[in-house]
């Protein structure tokens, strides 16, 4: 078995740590490019490859057409759902689409799974680049307020980038575990989670118990479509008008134009966080440059209304747990979004305390996503997480009212039963419609799963099937039957209204294969034999030195006879022979690399390799 | 590993005798020290039968504490495992020394319900409900207190090893009692909802 790592897949950003053998603390883990996030954009090459990450956002840019951002958007939402969405982001819809959407880059088309796959890839591949093993296993964070069909959709997502996710968990949740170990906190504790494209209210409770520590979620609420992404539409409304009127300039929001704009403001945005203003400088097509001085008082009038919403989901949150704000004992703020000054103004007037910001807000959810990790790999059993169900689960009744079975925030795993019979003689079917959300009509309300309980015939009412409605671990659905009176126990199929059958994620990991790279091992060979490639041939070049010479026999020798077994190992596909065998070479061909850099500048190359000179 | 305490029902579960009182610190102990064994956090590296065991027991669990922390849930579960709460049975008729005071109170939303649509004068309606509103509050509490008498009574029956008849009289008036809460409570509620 591979490693375990913990992953937040963010809208905006995604982080994947682990937990240190040595020291037992969480970690995050930095990419090629030294930073440890990896935007979450993706973008498709002509070629067919998949980019992801910073080279994926500079694409942006370049080839909109072929980009992705903010795909979590997407994620377990019918085409009904993203309407508003697609108003405001530039998503290319299949126009094929009908009860998955499928997201079209450059001619080819994804569904929002298979496109956040290929962001979990890539973190998989930093973390074993990172740790020289394979890692197989997951913790993926979700945010708390996310529907079943969310969740079913971002375990798909780590299934297909050849993942086991052992568990989904809540981010604040995950945010809460990270500062409890840091800053060993106790009692009740808010965590204000606002990212990039969601929002999260948790209210938890930390006890200390004789077998240890014990993070028992109370309540949770949120908004799966609010965020810093709403920030940046707001700006770019605002900015688009004004570009509109003295211009008269209209831009489609979908073009390489609309995106410069935004990576504008968004930095503007930044800057605004600390800083008291921030002067936009603009190029428009027609050669005028655009300015406008961003005030942090008009910066701040213009968000509001988006820091706003975020206190009806609190305020729900603290009464569903019987709380008052002054009752809390600790604020969290987690999410690069609580770094803008309102946000942190607003919780803090609104709790009256000092929000804790001590750990980075940007990598504390995987930080904690790490920790869970390592509890279950390794079954650490002074910690435990109790966590809650954000939405209540339904089943239509008559007239198409919802009978709440599972209410929201119970603490998860959760199950009810619920005994169905038939109305009429013969009836062989009898539908079952389950619905997730707080309206009382089953219209208003997420439609998860419909199936129909078969029956044989027999007298109307005679009948009895009992269904046991089960929200796991994950805050997924699972759904079992039993025939009361035969005692025959059955599972049901439920398809999600809005999901991938197995059907589906098996076609797509085959399909997969033609995007993925390389398993781990062949990865290995192909990077050792690389960097033997290049040391061999640097060591050819420095024996055809003229220097080479005063080389003695018999370290010549010795060189030769290393370069002839490095020559031998690279043939096969022994990854570690290699590597040893690389070692061996850098070892044998110290002196000849002293002996050339003595004819150059010694003191500038001092304890370089050979196939640096 | 997954031994629960022996008992078929939640009251079991948490080794309570089959009492309506129950001591909420002591309640909540015995919950976390039974999620520290019961969690599937403890077995992701189980066999896929202990796995599932773990699943169906720590969901027994969660669901037997969140009915018995509550006061009118422990209720309703008492008397469903009493047998005297059956499935589908209806539980929202009018109880008789109410049905005239819910006339009314009908009549009074239906005519701001019209006013409303008509955009006519909604003030008076609205303060007619509004004292309705308390009115029907008022006798909730009251049922409340009934409630909590009767609670009362069936816990020294328990104690007093009572007979089945005794049992009997107490379960029926909780159910009575309980039957009366839910109508009420659905029809402040209703009033809150035209309020709004």
């Amino acid at each position: 078995m591979g490693r375990i790592v913990g992953i937040d897949l963010g809208t905006t950003n995604s982080l994947v740590a682990y937990v240190e053998t040595q020291t037992g603390q969480p970690k995050c883990i930095p990419g090629p490019n030294g930073s440890t996030l990896c935007p979450s954009i993706v973008s498709l090459d002509a070629d067919g490859s998949v980019i992801v990450g910073e080279p994926a956002r500079r694409r942006l840019l370049t080839q909109p057409q072929r980009t992705i951002y903010s795909v979590k958007r997407l994620m377990g939402r019918g085409p009904a759902d993203i309407q508003s969405e697609l108003k405001l982001f530039p998503f290319r819809v299949d126009p094929a689409s009908n009860q998955v959407i499928r997201v079209k880059l450059g001619e080819k088309s994804f569904t929002p799974p298979e496109i956040s796959s290929f962001i979990l890839r890539e973190l998989k591949n930093w973390a074993e680049a990172y740790s020289g093993e394979p890692v197989d296993r997951a913790v993926i964070t979700v945010p708390a307020y996310f529907n079943d069909a969310q969740r079913q959709a971002t375990k798909d997502a780590g299934k297909l980038a050849g993942l086991e996710v052992l568990r989904l968990v809540n981010e604040p949740t995950a945010a809460a575990l990270a500062y409890g170990l840091h800053e060993k906190q106790r009692g009740k504790v808010a965590v204000y989670d606002l990212g990039g494209g969601t929002f999260d209210i948790s209210v938890l409770k930390l006890i200390s118990t004789g077998e240890g520590d014990i993070y028992q979620v109370l309540s949770t609420n949120g908004d799966t479509h609010l965020g810093g992404d709403d920030i940046d539409n707001l700006m770019q409304a605002f900015i688009h008008e004004r570009i509109l009127q003295h211009d008269l300039i209209d831009f489609s929001p979908h073009g390489e134009l609309a995106q410069e704009l935004r990576k504008t403001l968004i930095d503007i945005k930044h800057q605004l966080s600390e800083t008291d203003s921030a002067t936009l400088r603009f190029a428009l097509p027609n050669g005028k440059i655009f300015v406008h001085e961003f005030t942090r008082g008009e910066f701040e009038a213009l968000i509001r209304p988006v820091i706003d919403r975020t206190m009806g989901p609190v305020r729900q949150a603290l009464a569903d747990a019987k709380l008052k704000p002054a009752e809390m004992e600790e604020v969290v703020l987690v999410g690069g979004t609580t770094r803008t000054p309102l946000v942190r103004r607003t919780v803090q007037e609104f709790f009256d305390r000092k929000p804790h910001t001590e750990l980075n807000p940007d990598e504390v959810v995987a930080l904690g996503a790490a920790v869970q990790a390592s509890i279950l790999d390794q079954g650490v059993k002074n910690m435990l997480l109790l966590d809650v169900t954000p939405l209540s689960l339904g089943i239509e009744t008559y007239g198409g009212a919802v009978a709440k079975v599972i209410p929201r925030n119970s603490t998860i795993p959760a199950s009810a039963q619920e005994l169905y019979t038939t109305g009429v003689d013969n009836q062989t079917g009898i539908e079952v419609h389950v619905l997730q959300g707080e309206r009382e009509l089953a219209k208003d309300c997420r439609s998860l799963a419909r199936f129909t309980l078969r029956v044989p015939p027999a007298p109307a009412g005679l009948p009895r099937i009992e269904v046991k409605f089960l929200i796991d671990a994950n805050g997924i659905l699972q759904v079992g039957a039993k025939d009361v009176r035969s005692g025959e126990q059955r599972v049901i199929e439920v398809q999600p209204s809005y999901g991938l059958n197995d059907a589906d994620i098996e076609r797509m990991l085959e399909e997969s294969i033609e995007y993925a790279e390389q398993d781990f091992a062949e990865r290995q060979v192909i990077e050792a034999r690389t960097e033997a490639e290049s040391i061999l041939s640097a060591t050819a070049k420095a024996l055809a030195n003229p220097q080479a010479s005063q080389l003695p026999a018999a370290e010549r020798a010795s060189v030769e006879a290393s370069v002839a077994t490095l020559r031998e190992a690279v043939k096969g596909s022994d990854y570690k022979l290699i590597r040893r065998q690389i070692e061996e070479l850098n070892r044998a061909t110290e002196h000849l690399a002293e002996l050339l850099m003595n004819s150059a500048v010694q003191s500038a190359l001092e304890g370089k390799k050979l196939a640096e000179v | 590993m997954l031994q629960l305490p022996q008992g078929s029902d939640y009251f079991g579960m948490f080794e309570l005798p089959r009492k309506l009182w129950i001591e909420m610190g002591a309640l909540e102990q015995k919950f976390l020290q039974l999620s520290w064994k019961l969690h599937p956090d403890n077995f992701v590296n189980a066999a896929e039968e202990e796995r599932e065991i773990s699943l169906k027991r720590s969901s027994e669990l969660n669901d037997a504490y969140r009915t018995l922390r509550d006061r009118v849930g422990r209720v309703e579960y008492l008397l469903a495992i009493e047998g005297a709460r059956k499935e589908g049975e209806n539980k929202q008729k009018a109880p008789p020394e109410l049905l005239e005071e819910v006339f009314e109170l009908n009549e009074s939303l239906d005519e701001l319900r019209e006013a409303k649509a008509e955009g006519g004068d909604t003030a008076s309606l609205k303060h007619q409900l509004e004292a309705a509103e308390k009115h029907f509050e008022e006798r909730l509490q009251g049922v409340d207190g009934e409630l909590q008498t009767a609670a009362k009574d069936w816990d020294a029956a328990m104690d007093a090893n009572a007979d089945g008849a005794t049992r009997k009289t107490i379960v029926s008036r909780l159910n009575d009692l309980l039957n009366r809460r839910s109508y009420i409570r659905n029809l402040v509620v209703n009033v809150q909802k035209e309020l709004l």
